[in-house]
């Protein structure tokens, strides 16, 4: 099939079209076939990824007047963000039985915020990429706010806030390159760039163009939010909200990174310092919590702020790391957040109230503790592996970058004693007055929770073709 | 018969029992799971005996396992690859056999869960071996890393109150370290790729001579402090007496007897063999960190009350002699540090099981409380008498070889003045341990018999055999020594 614009884009129309079809039904149907609202949005997520297999890799596209691109690095993250979209669209059950009069709606929000996530990767100026950021922020608020309890508004309203102002410093960023380069769009920008001497105000611009996107990550001017906002929101929307923003955030942040703003020493500066003050920050601020959700929080934070780091010292190879790193990244995360969605968003989510639960169920606990075992990074999972390789590419970029190195490699010790804060409970001793907390799990669920961790130990085990797979996605960039 | 033996069975046959056992198809009867374990470690025992007795020095085993075709990860050049050597072979018949001996000792110790309790011993036992075994860097971290899990549930779920602290103050001080080790490791590989062209991990093609100096020293002094957590050297010490005391007693075995060792490995394979230049100007200050660990832990073991911390500081004490013998960097000095490292695998083996043996009668382990018990344990006295007797250093025992010859190693370094004179010093400074040592014997053992103790019963046959089978191994290598000094030398 040969690519062109109509081909390229058919994944994400399939995506649209199905958008309408949940506005269509939640005005149809009555609100007592709320469950089908999930499996639209299964079905609706699956042929898009089908549609999106039969796109080519070879060669790039620009289309819409270079406005949005197709190559072989934005169908992997397409491809990932779908992936994700799926299993997060799995994990809904429960939220969506709370709210069965607009499950509808739930339902277009998310495939919308999915929507928007792709068109970030793809986008190739920086209107669309302001129009497909806005889209997931504002899809992503709603999916926030909708469970119920005060707490979902609030964590809502405080991304809300951090959202605006970022994008406000986004914009701002943008209008300073405008004025230097007179364009937005990406190619054009970078063929300005390249003949040019870097100059102060291309620095301050590229600084604030990635401060802007990179809240997303929770990277630290912006990193806050991530605590409350994680406090406060339904486990299967967290599962969402720490895959697929930041699969998006870190697709075009590298590529911005190698092509447009890859001119600036400042930024790469910039960027380091502030990675390591947000990893910093993370790690510290977790030991003192017993929230679970406010420990993978922190975690997440300091997961993408490692990322960061080695993305942020541009090469090809580093690339490479960082996508082998999200990959691994992602799914250790679903997993995590499949079987906090098990265990019950309404139950204490206190480190304590999960004493002895591994003696309840040994599969679905077990599965979750090695999930956590691969954040903490250890072998046989695809956390050790990852972490080594992101980490030869910090070692690799040069000796000024080592004390970084070895900052990061403390850090983790801190990080190792909050993730056994989280695990040790599970395997201690059965007390017969516990707190009455049953492990009950649907299908779809316990689906999400086992393919996740089997995902996890395969990259542990055999990480080679996942490896040579990120390898020709960044050599080919 | 080459084709029988092979490192792979060695390593991965515990990991597959490991998880046979923790499969919820075996059964849970006690007695079943205890018999099949103890067969099970003794056939890997006979099985590590017989690939000693068909090793040769020229001719070591090596083993490459491919996945479909492919390195492990060929883009860092990380390569599945074991390679067994004298040292290698010396340290997993060892570890063979303590574990076939702490299993032995579990029997009076283990109360709850054995499936999972000897599950966590056969994975103890895989990711020690790898360690023992594995021929890349990458390779030995994953093992290295691995042997947490284990060691953490094996300490904190069996041992006494505040054993869960220990057991995470072990994981985090070996994270450390294995942490600040990692950054040396990725140097190393590094380097090694560009001064090199080579992307590999593997020991035999990493070259350091064409790295600068100052390269070579921060890797070496990274890689130390990762191996100075686990050895332990002093001021990284301190999870060391905690974790031990708090342990039950088998657990206390392999700890001490096995994981240490894999410190003291460590440094052999990485800064002894690997980073030659800079492990020849890191060593006289390594030889002084040798000399306090001897001294000072001398001392703070004979403040201790609690017969198991006295073993622990002596262990410290001992892994002490160990680096010394390194330090020497002759042929003398390795050989004796390996033997050392046997002797006092056995000497530490026995010391735990008289001190587990005499907390199952006493339900104290305080040697102001426990006195006179020889009365009604003369076994256990003659036994523990030996023991000690080896281990303060008496000719006919192993440990008096293995200090002579640290000793004689440290006098013929060509390295530098200052191990000559620590060598000088450290045989008349092992008369501490003959303090401590004859405190703990004397006050626990003579006197007279208080009445809580009278109906205490004499060793059993399990621990009379374990107790036989240690003193068995440190009159052998007492009166033969040579046969592993030359497997050591010849290597």
């Amino acid at each position: 099939m040969i690519n062109d614009i109509f081909n390229i884009l058919l994944p994400q129309m399939i995506l649209a079209l199905f958008i309408v079809v949940q506005l269509i039904l939640s005005m149809v149907l009555s609100p007592r076939y709320f469950r089908y609202a999930r499996l639209v949005s299964i079905v609706g997520i699956f042929l898009s990824i089908l549609f999106l297999t039969t796109v080519q890799v070879e060669p790039q596209y620009f289309g819409f007047h270079n406005s949005i691109m197709s190559d072989s690095y934005t169908l992997l993250f397409d491809f990932v963000i779908l992936v994700c979209g799926f299993f997060v669209a799995l994990l809904t059950r429960n939220l969506v039985k709370t709210i069965k009069r607009n499950a509808y709606t739930f339902h277009a929000i998310l495939l919308s915020a999915i929507f928007g996530a792709m068109n970030v990767v793809s986008a190739n100026d920086f209107l669309t990429l302001f129009i497909s950021v806005e889209l997931l922020s504002f899809s992503t608020y709603f999916l926030i706010a909708s469970s119920k309890g005060y707490y979902s508004k609030e964590a809502s309203f405080k991304y809300l806030l951090t959202s605006t102002i970022s994008s406000g410093v986004f914009l701002f960023g943008v209008s300073y390159l405008y004025g230097i380069t007179g364009s937005i769009n990406f190619s054009t920008i970078y063929e300005y760039i390249v003949n040019q001497e870097s100059s102060i105000l291309y620095s301050i611009s590229a600084i604030m163009i990635v401060l802007g996107l990179i809240s997303k990550l929770a990277v630290f001017p912006f990193a806050n939010w991530i605590i409350d906002v994680y406090k406060g929101t339904e486990s299967s929307i967290l599962a969402f909200l720490s895959t697929v923003p930041k699969l998006a955030m870190f697709g075009i942040v590298c590529r911005l990174l190698v092509f447009p703003l890859g001119n600036s020493f400042e930024l790469t500066f910039a960027l380091a310092l502030s990675t390591l003050v947000t990893a910093f920050w993370a790690n510290t601020y977790a030991i003192r919590e017993n929230n679970v959700k406010i420990i993978l929080a922190c975690s997440t934070a300091a997961n993408c702020s490692y990322a960061l780091l080695a993305a942020s010292l541009v090469s090809v190879y580093n690339l490479s790391t960082v996508i082998f790193y999200l990959i691994c990244y992602v799914f250790m995360n679903l997993s995590v957040f499949a079987f906090l969605n098990i265990y019950g968003d309404k139950n204490s989510q206190d480190v304590n109230s999960f004493k002895g639960l591994f003696h309840k169920n040994h599969g679905v606990v077990g599965a979750y503790a090695i999930s956590i075992l691969a954040l903490a990074g250890f072998p046989i999972t695809s956390g050790f592996i990852s972490k080594i390789y992101l980490f030869t590419a910090i070692a690799n970029s040069g000796l000024i970058f080592v004390p970084f190195l070895l900052i990061l490699l403390l850090l983790t010790v801190y990080a190792l004693f909050y993730y056994l804060k989280i695990l040790l409970p599970l395997f201690a001793k059965f007390s017969k007055n516990d707190n009455g907390i049953e492990i009950k799990y649907v299908f779809s669920q316990k689906f999400v929770l086992i393919v996740t961790t089997v995902i996890t130990v395969i990259i542990g085990i055999y990480p080679e073709k996942f490896i040579e797979l990120c390898r020709f996605i960044a050599y080919n960039i | 018969m080459k084709i029988l033996l092979s490192i792979p069975f060695l390593i991965f046959m515990p990991l597959v029992i490991s998880i046979l056992l923790l499969s919820p198809l075996f059964t849970n009867n006690e007695i079943i799971v205890r018999r099949f374990s103890k067969s099970i470690f003794t056939f890997h025992f006979l099985y590590s005996i017989l690939m000693l007795a068909c090793f040769s020095q020229a001719n070591p085993y090596v083993s490459e396992i491919h996945f479909l075709g492919m390195d492990w990860v060929q883009s860092l050049g990380i390569k599945f690859v074991f390679k067994i050597d004298s040292v290698s072979m010396i340290l997993s018949v060892l570890t063979s056999f303590v574990f076939l001996l702490s299993s032995i000792a579990s029997k009076y110790n283990i109360r709850k869960n054995h499936k999972f309790y000897y599950a966590m011993l056969f994975l103890l036992m895989s990711a020690i071996l790898g360690i023992f075994t594995s021929a890349d860097m990458f390779l030995f971290f994953l093992f290295w890393e691995l042997e947490l899990i284990p060691a953490y549930f094996l300490i904190s779920n069996w041992g006494e109150d505040g054993a869960k602290k220990a057991g995470i103050k072990f994981v985090l001080f070996t994270f450390f370290g294995s942490m600040i080790m990692l950054l040396g490791i990725l140097l190393l590989h590094y380097y090694n790729f560009v001064s090199n062209g080579i992307l590999s991990a593997s020991f035999s093609d990493i070259m350091v001579s064409s790295l600068p100096g100052y390269i070579q020293n921060i890797i070496a002094i990274c890689i130390l402090i990762g191996f100075g957590v686990k050895l332990p050297i002093i001021p990284l010490h301190t999870w060391l007496p905690d974790a031990h005391t708090s342990a039950v007693t088998p657990v206390s075995m392999i700890l001490a007897g096995i994981l240490l060792k894999t410190g003291a490995y460590g440094i052999y394979r990485f800064n002894y063999l690997t980073l030659e230049d800079s492990f020849k100007v890191i060593a006289p200050v390594l030889a002084v960190f040798a000399i306090v660990n001897i001294i000072y832990t001398a001392f703070v073991a004979y403040a201790q009350k609690d017969i198991k911390r006295i073993v622990a500081y002596s262990s410290i004490s001992n892994m002490g002699l160990i680096l010394l013998g390194l330090c020497a960097y002759n042929s003398l000095g390795l050989s004796a540090s390996v033997f050392h490292m046997v002797a006092h695998a056995l000497i530490t083996c026995g010391l735990f099981m008289v001190a587990g043996i005499v907390f199952l009668r006493c339900k104290t382990r305080n040697i102001d409380e426990i006195c006179g018990i020889a009365s009604n344990m003369p076994r256990l006295f003659g036994f523990a008498t030996l023991i000690v007797l080896a281990s303060v250093g008496i000719p006919l025992f192993a440990p008096f070889v293995s200090e002579i010859l640290t000793m004689l190693g440290a006098l013929n370094s060509d390295l530098s003045d200052v191990i000559k004179y620590i060598g000088v010093f450290s045989l008349p400074l092992l008369i501490l341990s003959s303090c401590y040592m004859f405190k703990f014997l004397h006050n626990s053992f003579t006197g007279n018999l208080p009445d809580d103790f009278e109906k205490i019963n004499d060793i059993s046959v399990h621990e009379f055999i374990i107790l036989a089978a240690v003193l068995f191994g440190l009159i052998i290598f007492g009166l033969y020594p040579n046969t592993l000094l030359n497997m050591v030398v010849g290597g």
